[in-house]
């Protein structure tokens, strides 16, 4: 399989994967929002976290438990 | 009876329980005074006044027995069901007694009506909605901000007294910011939360007051967090000044004012100011962003999205669709993200009472361009408030928004964090600086309620 080349490629087969329909101004709008997120996200998935696991269940009206 | 419309939230209640205000009489020049200054501000979008009426004939001798309030388009009243400011919700709602709704009608408040709110509650501007756009008292060119923009703007115009909102990423604070009103976002859990229609699913979402003051937050809350928030003292208080562009990357003016507010804080309680480094900020915003878009996914299908009301904002569809593109790693990441920046604030609570910074880092932006200048350059306003209004979302804890001068002729505010279950302290905390700077700021009022005062830098 190869990989999407561009945020266009990857945008448009996302949705068609989940056959989800997008008109021209949809697309500008995701376009302008992946570009603006995915950056970041791509900061954030590179993070090594495997030394830091989530709460499970936390209470977020609590400090979190030493 | 207009004098008795310009009277706090506590004066009209006290006055009420007196008998020096008729309860009846104040309901219904309430409703008049909607009328007369609502259609500038649209800040209301539906009044029910036989429904306000009957919930006063039945009203308790509750701590607000009387007194007029909106509720933000996000709750479902008996009579009415939430539109979330939109023409389609991707939710089943149906009118029923909230939380909130049950909380007010405890405590003998009367609701007058419904607050416009940012589509979705997805923006911190309020400049978009299916009602049309809420407007700013201060200047109706701008925005009220988001996404409680009708009980921000319904409250700073003297419609009423107090109002109730909800914060999932700011959206409490963002609009008192704007308004220059005072908007606590209360710890997590500690607020009623029944009946929203992501409360099974919200780990951001929390209901709050705004209100002129925080005298008059504290008295809201009270009902709705179902305990009295007692009074008490800041003295000696710690305060850190977070450090980095949540502080630093902000229009001077609101830099100078918001460092003005810190040294008033400090003398006023006889505390401590240190700066605070939190290095994961950037990352934790993010986080917060992708756990409460991912949490609202429940309702999504690409049917649904095939078949969106055409009444839905273009940037609300599109963003609905690229929801569903936001990888399940990102998510994963960010609540580890989340753990981690709940254990940093925790350790920080060690050392400091309260974490400051400006709530938004520039004054109201226009309506029909929501974009800030700052020293890095032009950001949309979204962009730049949630840099700032994140952080309380994502770990639980209490923020309030105090106003604390004026650029341009609009409300500067400092945003004050504490730790969880410690609200209380943000209500003191506000009262020292509202003591410190002789209350100029919560008694300042724009041009359409009566009496104003222009405010001046």
């Amino acid at each position: 399989m190869e990989a999407a080349n561009t945020p266009d490629d990857f945008i448009q087969a996302g949705l068609a994967a989940y056959g989800i329909e997008a008109d021209e101004v949809d697309l500008a709008v995701i376009g302008a929002a992946h570009q603006l997120f995915w950056p970041a996200i791509l900061e954030l998935v590179a993070l090594d976290t495997s030394q830091a696991p989530a709460e499970r269940n936390p209470d977020l009206s609590q400090a979190p438990p030493r | 009876m207009s004098e008795a419309l310009d009277l706090s939230l506590r004066e009209q209640a006290a006055a009420i329980a007196t008998g020096e205000v008729d309860a009846a009489e104040l309901l219904e020049a309430t409703l008049a005074r909607i009328e007369e200054r609502n259609p500038a501000l649209n800040a209301v979008v539906e009044t029910f006044p036989e429904r306000s009426r009957e919930m006063l004939a039945a009203a308790p001798a509750g701590p607000l027995h009387g007194v007029p309030v909106v509720i933000k388009d996000e709750w479902p009243l008996p009579w009415r069901a939430q539109r979330f400011g939109a023409a389609e919700m991707l939710a089943t709602v149906e009118p029923g007694e909230s939380g909130p709704y049950r909380a007010l009608r405890d405590a003998g408040a009367v609701i007058v009506g419904v607050g416009n709110m940012h589509e979705l509650g997805a923006g911190s501007t309020g400049n978009v909605s299916v009602y049309g756009p809420a407007r700013n008292p201060w200047d109706s060119e701008r925005c009220p901000g988001g996404s409680s923009s009708g009980p921000a703007a319904a409250v700073a115009a003297r419609l009423v007294a107090g109002s109730v909102g909800a914060d999932g990423i700011g959206s409490i604070r963002y609009p008192a910011a704007y308004c220059g009103l005072t908007g606590l976002k209360p710890t997590f859990g500690r607020s009623a939360m029944d009946g929203h229609h992501m409360a099974a699913v919200s780990t951001t979402i929390v209901s709050g007051a705004l209100c002129a003051d925080a005298a008059d937050c504290r008295l809201l809350d009270s009902a709705l967090f179902g305990e009295e928030l007692v009074a008490g003292d800041a003295g000696g208080l710690r305060i850190g000044v977070i450090a980095g562009e949540v502080s630093e990357d902000v229009d001077p003016a609101v830099r100078e004012a918001c460092e003005s507010a810190v040294e008033d804080l400090r003398r006023e309680t006889g505390g401590t100011v240190r700066e605070v480094e939190i290095p994961e900020l950037a990352v934790a915003t993010l986080a917060t962003i992708l756990i409460a878009n991912s949490e609202s996914l429940g309702g999504v299908t690409p049917e649904r999205l095939n078949d969106l009301d055409p009444e839905l904002s273009p940037l609300a569809r599109g963003l609905l669709k690229f929801r569903v593109l936001l990888p399940a790693i990102a998510t994963v990441k960010s609540h580890q993200i989340r753990t981690i920046a709940r254990r940093a604030v925790a350790s920080l609570f060690e050392e400091v009472d309260v974490l400051v910074c400006p709530t938004v880092p520039a004054v109201a932006p226009p309506l029909e361009a929501p974009v800030v200048e700052l020293p890095s350059g032009t950001l949309s306003a979204d962009e730049a408030n949630v840099r700032g209004g994140a952080l309380a979302n994502l770990t639980g804890i209490p923020a309030i928004s105090v106003p604390v001068g004026s650029a341009e002729g609009l409300p500067v505010a400092l945003q004050l964090q504490a730790a969880w279950g410690r609200d209380e302290l943000l209500l003191d905390a506000a009262e020292a600086i509202e003591r410190a700077n002789g209350r100029r700021w919560v008694e300042a009022t724009p041009p359409p309620a009566r009496g104003a005062e222009p405010l001046e830098a």
